[in-house]
This record gives C-alpha cells, sequence and structure tokens, in this order.
C-alpha cells in the first residue's frame, strides 16, 4: 500500500512540474517578443537618427554652397566640406540601416541620385564661382534649382521616417494585443494552478485518510498475527513448519525446548537432523508432501543432549493462493509422559490386581472366621439348650405341684433365670444368623392386630410389676389380613417393648400403629413404641443399635440385658426393606420403625396365630421319638398336661416299629438319635411309607442349614429346645387340624386298590415352600407346556424329523425332575435323546416314545387334580 | 427394595423358566423378569437388568426363534457389560467353548443343581464387578 501512495504522490508532482514547466515556456515566449519588440524601437531611432544626420549633411551643403555664392565668403565653404566629406558614409549607413526594407531601399536609391545631383550642382557652382565669377542670373537660378533638389530630399527622408515610424506604431499594435493574450493566458494558468492545488489538497487528503485506514489495519493485522504466534507459541506440542527441501521454516517455543537449540540456529536446518532414524523421517515427511497430511506417525526425536523423545507426528501441506505447496507443518506430540503413565498404569493394575487377590484371600479368611463362629454358637446353644431344657421344663412341672410358699419363689426364680438365658441364647443365634444373611423372612398372610395384640400380653405381668402402664393405639385403617413374615415382626415389636419397659420405671409405653400410606397391592406401616424412661444420651443415639452396645456401661448393670435386642430388632427391619429410627430426650425415647406388607385377601393360616389352649382338641395321638430320657419325661408330662394320648419312641427304628401297629396324628421327631436319627426316619416315613403324617422336629440346633434340610425330607414344622409349652401345643393343634381332611381321604381310598402315582409334588412343595399360588403357576407351566412336546414329539416321529424329535425330548427332560416322575421316565426320555441326536432309527424309538408320552399324559391328569384341589 | 439385582431370565422351556422363576423370588434380593424367547428379552435390555441368564437352545421347537447365541450377541451388541450366563441342557465342551467366545460370563448345565450353581455364580459376577470397580478406583487414583 506504501508503495501505491508513493506512486500517487510522484503523479502529482510529476503533474505540478509539467504546469510550472509551461508557466516557463510561456513566460519565455513573451520575454523573446519583449525583446525584439525592444530593438525594433532602437532600429527606428537608429534610422530616424542616421536619417536626420543625412538630412543635416546635405542642409549643410546646401547652406554653404548659397551662404558662399552670396557672400563669396569662404567661411561658408566649411559646412559644405563637411556635408560633402560626409554625405556618402550617411547615405551608405542609412542604406544599410533598413537593408532588409525594400521600399526603403528604394527610396533611399532614389536619394542617393537627388543628393549626387544636389552634390553636383554645388561643385560646379563653388568651383565656377572660385575660377570664374558667376554671373548672377546663373547664380540665382542654379541656386533656386539646388533649393529645389533639397526640398524633395527633404521629403524623401521625411517618407523615410514616416515608414520607420509606421513601422514601429505598427509593431506596437501588435505588441499591445499580444501583451492582452498574455495576461489571459497568465490568468487561465492561474486558475489552473488554484484547481490543481485544490485536486492536490483532496489528493493528499485523500492520502491521509487512506494512510490512517492503512495503519489501523495493520495494527490489527499486527494484533491478529501476535495473537496467532502466541497461540502458537502457547501450545505444548512442538510445531514445525517445513519448506519442501526439508529445511525449518518457523518453530514454536516447546520446539525449542524439546530440541534445547536456540531459535535462530533452528530455523533453517535441516529438519530430519533431529531424528534417530532420519531414512524413517525423510520417508514420513516425503509422505505429507505426497498426500498432503499425515495422522500420529511415531518419531524419535532427538534433542541436542542426547535425550530421546516419542512424539506422534501430525501434519500437513499449507499452500498459497495459487494451489502451490509453500510447505508443510507440523505438531509433535510428546508421548514420552503418556508411555511413562501408561507403564506406570500397568504397574498399578498389577499391584491393584495383587491387592485384590490379598483382599480376596483375606475375605475368604474372614468368611472362613465367620462361619466358624457361627458353628461355634450353634454347637455353644445346643450343648446350653439340652441341660435348659430339662432345667426349666421340670421347674415348670414342679411348680404344679404342692409346695411351699418358699419352694415355689424359689423354683419360681430358676425358671426366670432359665428363660432369661435361654432368651439371650436366641439372640445370640438370631444376630448369628442375620450376620450370616441367613436370616429368611417368610410371606404369609396374618392378622396384624390379633397377631400383635396377643404378643403383648406377654407383657402383661412384667408392667403390672413395675407399675407401668400399657397404652396401644391401632390405625383401623389398616387391611385386617396382611402378608409378612409375623413371627419376625412379634420379634422386633417384643425387642423394643422389653427394651421399654426395662428402662421405664414409671408412667406409660405406648405401642402405636399407624397406616403411613396404601398403594394398590401394599401398604406402608409405622410402628412406634413410646417410653417415659430414662432416655438415650445424643451421643449415643448413633451406638445402641450396635452389636453389644448399651447406652452406658453402667446401664448394664442397672438394667441388664445384652445390647442385643436392638441390635437385631434394627437387623430384622432392614432385611425386609424397613427403617428404623429413634427420638430421645430426658423425659422418654420414641422408637419407631416402617415396614412394607403385601394386602391379600386370603385368610391367615390357623398355626400363624397365637391360639389359646382349645379344650376341645383332646383325642390328638402323638409319637414322642426322642433318645434322652430326661426330655422323653418331660415331653410326657407336657403332652399329659395338654390331655393327649402320647406314645415315646427311643430312636427312629422303634418309631417306625410303632407307626406301622398303630395310627398316630402327629409325630415329633428328635434329629439327632443313634441307630436311625430324624432325617432318615422322616425320609423314609415319607418315601417309603408313604405317610403324610405331620412331623414336628425337635431341635436344639436352630440354624437355618437344619431346618432347610427339615423341610427337604418332607418335616411339617419345628420346635427349637426347650420347648415353649404354648408354641408346642399351638403347632400340634394347627397341624393336625389342618392334616383332618387329608387323614379322612387317606382312610377313603385306603380300601382301593394301590394307583401308581407318576407324579411327585415334593420338589415342587419343597420348591415353593408350600406356597399354593406358586404351586399352581408350576402346574400351569407344566400342563401348558407339556401336551404340544407330546405332540411334537409323536409327529415328529411319524415324519422322522430326528431333529424335531430331538429338540421336543431336550425340552421335556428337565420338567421331569420337576414335577417327581419317575427317574426311569428320564432315562428312557434321555436314551431315545441319544437315539434321534444319533439319527439311530431302531424299533426300541416308537415303544419309548409311546412309555414317555404315557407317563406324560399320567403325570397331566394327576396334575390336573392336584391344581383342583389347591385352587379349591 | 432398592439394591436389589434385576435379573432377566430366557428360555422356551416354560417350566423350567418357572422353577428358576420362583427360586429366585424366594430370594428377596431378585427382581426377576422372564421372557420366553430372545427377541422379547433383547427388547426389554432398556430395562438395564444387572445379569441375563439365557438358554442356549432357543429355538429347538420354533425354528425360526434366534437362538441364545443369536441372543448373546444382541445383547452383548446392546451393552457389553451385562454379564450374560448360559445354560443348556447339553453337557458339551464346544458348546461351553462356543458360548465362552461369544463373551458369555459362564456356561451352566440344566440340572437340579443349576439354581446352586446359579447362585454362586451370580455371587462371583457381582465379586467381579466389584473387583473390577475397585481396580477402577485404583487406577484413577494411580
Amino acid at each position: 500500500m506504501r508503495f501505491t501512495f508513493g506512486k500517487n504522490i510522484f503523479l502529482v508532482f510529476a503533474r505540478a512540474l509539467t504546469g510550472l514547466l509551461s508557466v516557463f515556456v510561456v513566460r519565455y515566449y513573451y520575454a523573446g517578443k519583449v525583446k525584439i519588440s525592444t530593438q525594433r524601437y532602437e532600429h527606428t531611432l537608429k534610422v530616424l537618427n542616421l536619417s536626420n544626420n543625412l538630412l543635416l549633411n546635405v542642409l549643410n551643403i546646401e547652406s554653404g554652397t548659397r551662404g558662399y555664392l552670396l557672400t563669396l565668403n569662404e567661411f561658408f565653404l566649411d559646412p559644405y566640406y563637411e556635408g560633402l566629406n560626409t554625405v556618402d558614409p550617411s547615405i551608405d549607413s542609412l542604406s544599410l540601416s533598413v537593408i532588409d526594407n525594400k521600399s526603403q531601399q528604394e527610396r533611399i536609391d532614389i536619394l542617393r541620385k537627388k543628393i549626387k545631383g544636389r552634390v553636383r550642382i554645388a561643385k560646379y557652382l563653388v568651383e565656377t564661382q572660385q575660377q570664374f565669377h558667376l554671373i548672377e542670373t546663373d547664380k540665382i537660378g542654379n541656386i533656386s534649382n539646388g533649393r529645389i533638389i533639397t526640398d524633395s530630399i527633404r521629403d524623401i527622408i521625411t517618407a523615410i521616417n514616416a515608414e520607420e515610424y509606421g513601422l514601429l506604431k505598427k509593431h506596437k499594435t501588435e505588441m499591445q494585443s499580444n501583451n492582452h493574450n498574455n495576461e489571459l493566458s497568465f490568468f487561465l494558468l492561474f486558475l489552473f494552478l488554484i484547481f490543481f492545488g485544490i485536486v492536490m489538497f483532496f489528493v493528499i487528503n485523500n492520502q491521509n485518510i487512506k494512510n490512517e485506514k492503512l495503519e489501523a489495519l495493520s495494527i490489527y493485522q499486527k494484533e491478529i498475527s501476535n495473537y496467532s504466534r502466541s497461540l502458537i507459541e502457547a501450545s505444548i506440542d512442538p510445531l514445525v513448519t517445513i519448506n519442501p527441501e526439508g529445511r525449518i521454516t518457523d518453530v514454536n517455543e516447546a520446539t525449542v525446548s524439546i530440541i534445547a537449540i536456540k531459535r535462530e540456529h533452528l530455523i533453517g536446518s535441516d529438519f530430519f537432523n533431529y531424528f534417530t532414524d532420519f531414512q524413517k523421517a525423510n520417508n514420513t515427511f516425503g509422505d505429507v508432501f505426497k498426500n498432503g497430511s499425515v495422522r500420529n506417525a511415531a518419531l524419535t526425536l532427538q534433542n541436542s543432549n542426547g535425550g530421546l523423545i516419542e512424539v506422534l507426528f501430525n501434519g500437513s501441506v499449507y499452500k498459497d493462493a495459487m494451489g502451490n505447496v509453500l510447505g508443510g507443518v507440523f505438531s509433535a506430540r510428546d508421548t514420552t509422559e503418556q508411555k511413562k503413565i501408561e507403564s506406570e498404569l500397568l504397574e498399578a493394575k498389577v499391584f491393584a490386581e495383587l491387592a485384590t487377590n490379598i483382599a480376596e484371600g483375606q475375605k475368604l479368611k474372614a468368611q472362613n472366621a465367620t462361619k466358624a463362629k457361627q458353628q461355634f454358637l450353634s454347637n455353644m446353644s445346643h450343648e446350653i439348650r439340652t441341660p435348659m431344657n430339662a432345667i426349666i421344663g421340670f421347674t415348670k412341672v414342679m411348680l404344679k405341684t404342692n409346695l411351699s410358699v418358699k419352694q415355689a419363689e424359689y423354683l419360681t426364680a430358676i425358671k426366670v433365670s432359665g428363660d432369661a438365658l435361654i432368651v439371650l441364647i436366641n439372640d445370640i443365634l438370631d444376630l448369628a444368623k442375620v450376620d450370616a444373611g441367613k436370616m429368611v423372612f417368610e410371606q404369609i398372610p396374618f392378622n396384624l392386630n390379633t397377631s400383635v395384640t396377643a404378643m403383648l400380653h406377654l407383657f402383661e405381668a412384667k408392667i403390672q410389676e413395675k407399675n407401668l402402664k400399657l397404652v396401644t393405639s391401632y390405625d383401623h385403617r389398616i387391611p385386617a389380613i396382611l402378608v409378612g413374615d409375623p413371627v419376625r415382626l412379634h420379634q422386633i415389636i417384643l425387642n423394643l417393648v422389653s427394651n421399654a419397659v426395662k428402662f421405664t420405671s414409671k408412667g406409660q409405653i405406648k405401642v402405636s400403629i399407624d397406616l403411613l400410606h396404601e398403594e394398590a397391592g401394599n401398604v406402608t406401616l409405622q410402628f412406634a413404641v413410646a417410653d417415659t424412661g430414662i432416655g438415650i444420651p445424643p451421643d449415643k443415639m448413633e451406638t445402641i443399635f450396635e452389636n453389644f452396645q448399651q447406652a452406658s456401661s453402667e446401664t448394664a448393670r442397672l438394667f441388664g440385658g445384652t445390647g442385643l435386642g436392638l441390635a437385631i430388632a434394627k437387623q430384622l427391619i432392614v432385611n425386609q426393606g424397613g427403617n428404623i429410627g429413634v427420638k430421645s430426650n430426658p423425659k422418654g425415647s420414641v422408637f419407631s420403625f416402617e415396614l412394607c406388607f403385601l394386602k391379600t385377601t386370603k385368610t391367615p393360616d390357623l398355626d400363624t396365630e397365637i391360639i389359646t389352649p382349645d379344650m376341645n382338641v383332646k383325642d390328638i395321638k402323638v409319637l414322642v421319638v426322642e433318645d434322652i430320657a430326661l426330655n422323653q419325661l418331660l415331653m410326657k408330662t407336657l403332652l399329659d398336661d395338654f390331655g393327649f394320648d402320647r406314645d415315646i419312641a427311643d430312636n427312629g427304628r422303634i418309631a417306625i416299629e410303632k407307626l406301622q401297629l398303630k395310627s398316630y396324628d402327629i409325630i415329633l421327631m428328635d434329629l439327632q438319635m443313634p441307630e436311625m436319627n430324624g432325617f432318615e426316619t422322616t425320609a423314609f416315613i415319607r418315601n417309603t411309607m408313604n405317610s403324610k403324617i405331620p412331623i414336628i422336629a425337635l431341635t436344639a440346633d436352630v440354624t437355618t442349614a437344619d431346618l432347610a434340610k427339615c423341610t427337604a425330607v418332607g418335616m411339617d414344622d419345628y420346635i427349637a429346645k426347650p420347648v415353649d409349652e404354648r408354641l408346642l401345643y399351638k403347632k400340634i393343634v394347627g397341624l393336625v387340624k389342618k392334616n383332618t381332611p387329608d387323614k379322612r381321604n387317606i382312610s377313603n381310598t385306603v380300601d382301593q386298590p394301590p394307583v401308581i402315582r407318576f407324579t411327585n409334588l415334593d420338589y415342587l412343595n419343597r420348591l415353593t415352600k408350600n406356597n399354593p399360588r406358586l404351586m399352581r403357576e408350576m402346574m400351569e407351566a407344566y400342563l401348558k407346556q407339556t401336551p404340544p412336546l407330546v405332540i411334537a414329539m409323536k409327529q415328529s416321529l411319524e415324519v422322522e424329523n430326528w431333529e424335531l424329535l430331538y429338540a421336543a425330548i431336550h425340552k421335556m427332560i428337565p420338567s421331569f425332575s420337576i414335577v417327581g416322575m419317575s427317574t426311569d421316565i428320564e432315562d428312557m426320555a434321555k436314551k431315545l435323546q441319544g437315539y434321534a441326536g444319533a439319527r439311530l432309527q431302531t424299533d426300541e424309538i416308537p415303544w419309548l416314545v409311546g412309555q414317555i408320552e404315557n407317563s406324560c399324559m399320567h403325570a397331566c391328569a394327576e396334575l390336573e387334580v392336584e391344581l383342583t384341589r389347591i385352587k379349591n | 427394595m432398592k439394591n436389589k439385582i434385576k435379573l432377566f431370565l430366557v428360555d422356551d422351556d416354560v417350566i423350567f423358566l418357572k422353577t428358576l422363576e420362583i427360586e429366585f423370588s424366594q430370594h428377596t434380593n431378585f427382581v426377576v423378569n422372564t421372557f420366553a424367547t430372545g427377541e422379547l428379552c433383547v427388547a426389554a435390555l432398556a430395562q438395564i437388568p444387572d445379569l441375563i441368564i439365557l438358554d442356549y437352545h432357543l429355538d429347538g421347537i420354533d425354528k425360526d426363534a434366534m437362538n441364545g447365541i443369536e441372543t448373546l450377541d444382541k445383547i452383548k451388541a446392546y451393552n457389553p457389560d451385562i454379564p450374560v450366563v448360559m445354560l443348556s441342557s447339553q453337557d458339551k465342551i464346544d458348546v461351553a467353548i462356543k458360548c465362552m467366545h461369544h463373551t458369555a460370563f459362564d456356561y451352566v448345565v440344566k440340572s437340579e443343581t443349576a439354581f446352586v450353581r446359579l447362585q454362586k455364580i451370580i455371587t462371583t459376577v457381582f465379586q467381579y464387578k466389584r473387583m473390577e470397580k475397585e481396580l477402577n478406583w485404583y487406577m484413577e487414583r494411580s
């Protein structure tokens, strides 16, 4: 832009110079003209002067001649001679001065003749006079002649002068008109100069604005360039531009620092020299110029200190406006750090894996330790319970005999202590179970209100004893029958209420149950137990729900207890998906928890209700299978008390013998016995004798493993030792009542020929935990799937589609064991599957298909019967 | 109610499916969804199951149905992080290997002990997940 600007200025100046030059030329031209006119004037003066001189000479001759002739005085001859001598040169000079004027020359020629004539006359007169005296007349005649000639000479000279004047005058007029033109041209020139000046002003002004704009633009450009540059410099990735020959044209700071060579040395040097593998670098950059760009080319840079830097190169070529490649721009990413991190990561990973392995090992150890602890607790409880059973049992029996007041007091003390010990053991066991995650919650229908009210009766004695008041509040919007685990709910409320009773010395205990919210299928209830006891210090609020924690160590001494109650309650609530909280001040505490129950339309089973002894149920025949004499005696006493008929068997073998001789309504079965233990005996009764007689397990070992085994072999229920009188009664009555209709059925069918049953629902019962809904669903699933499979099997046989036969049998096999079909059928099916799979065509196939079809049809029929029974 | 394990059971054998469903439902920490075909299971993947138990032989009777391996591939294509345990009544090593090649987590033969095995596998799955989580935690810190 600057360059153009200079050119414009030059043009302006050139124009100005031209203008000035033209002014000078014009001026010079007019100066020349002025000089010429001056010369002309001088010339005219000179001609006039010369002509006057000539005239004077002629007049001198005239007057001299005349004077001499008249006076004869020689004195007059002086001018005459002078005139004679000078007249010729005078006329020559005059002639010379007007040599370029033709008309003047002609006049001068005439003049010259006239003067000659005059001079001759004068000479004649003078010379004649001097020699002869002229006569007067002659004298006068010649004088007048001379005068006439002189006059004509005078006239000619006047004419010459007039001509010169005329010429001068004419010239002067010309000059004047020229002058006028000259002024005009000056004026025009002046105008032109003004105009030029204005134009110049605008041009320069414009140029200034342009200049300012340009300057602003250039500042902006500079800023942009600085900004771009700072961006480039700020990049942590080295950026390099090279020309097509591979020479570095520009670098950023990162490049300088990575290669450790000064910028000025870098620029212009050969880029490939900084790589360990010159050839590879050369190829890479060659590719860039060939293909236009390169992505993540891994190269190794070597810096001036000899350090190696792993880099990934990205680059592309840059071009000018015409599309010619000017050079390449490259960005190098230093991957040294990345590789370092990578290896560190790998190390960390290995380390973490090691740590995880160690942790796994530790976990296994911990799990084993927990298992050992649980086993220990289980064993301990067994060892403690067995003797406690006898102690408490006999204490109870003894209390019913005639005793002195003192004896009764002591026995009550023994019983209370024993009960407390059993509670402690049960607590510990429960906690161990929860800890091991073995706590299973039942989902059975129960009546919440009656269930809780009955349970609270247990506290009546204690509350009266402490002179407290028990207030209950029950929200009647709560559906009467709910589905949940009533036993565990009792345990929770029991723990909370016994806690409240323990820490309250006066006032009241309030148990309230409120409906929190109700949904289509379930209800959420809030249970609260409020007391007016000593309260809990705020700093202990957190820990009271932990195992073996009480608010203070003194409380244990003052109020007793193990500190497990709240921990168990919390665990039971949390494991059922609820939550528990506590609010407390020195005037009392409120423990509240929320639990969700399913709604149901079913009526609760009898055995979930706490039923009061029903004296109408008397004629129940009980078989007690128990090896320990003490326990035998205890059971005998209890059953006699209930008014039940009872037989005792020392072990399983004896029990089976007794069963074959006599019919019983229920069996109470100890698990650990010599000869034949409880499991074996039950399995025999169920499987071999095919009896559905209710069996209650008597066990001191109430860990889940054993309970699962009890249900697996077909026992109906269990009772933990030491036996709770009421519970025993309730369970016996409940099971017998439940079994009675069945018993009648069995007795009806006894006379009929034995029917071969194709199905055995033991597995399903076990699987569904006797849940009729699930049973029904399973049976329906079987009935839905099997017939089409049988049809598919038959059809595939007809059309000899072995693949389909294989698939049908394949799908059928797992169902056999589920509905308890004989393993013979399953073996047959497997055989058939084998044939079908191997495409072996044997005569056995149709027979096998027939057998399986027959079995399946029978199984379906049986299940239909069962299904209708369950539905009703 | 939260922290329950969402389980998809896929089997065209309705009886076996029901058995498994019942067994799993009795464990309170499972939410069980059952599907009779692979197509139904794949359609329900948006519910993000924690684990899928998938029968190998889904096209036994209905030849047009998507088989177990195809279903497995679909599941893995949808989200490779969902652990899938393959079930089959065939105790064949090549079937097992095939399942492993298709990135199944494990392979279980249908039998009376299948449920126990599945339980153990599920425990392992979540142990692995936890370990992976821990490992990631370590990695993020290092």
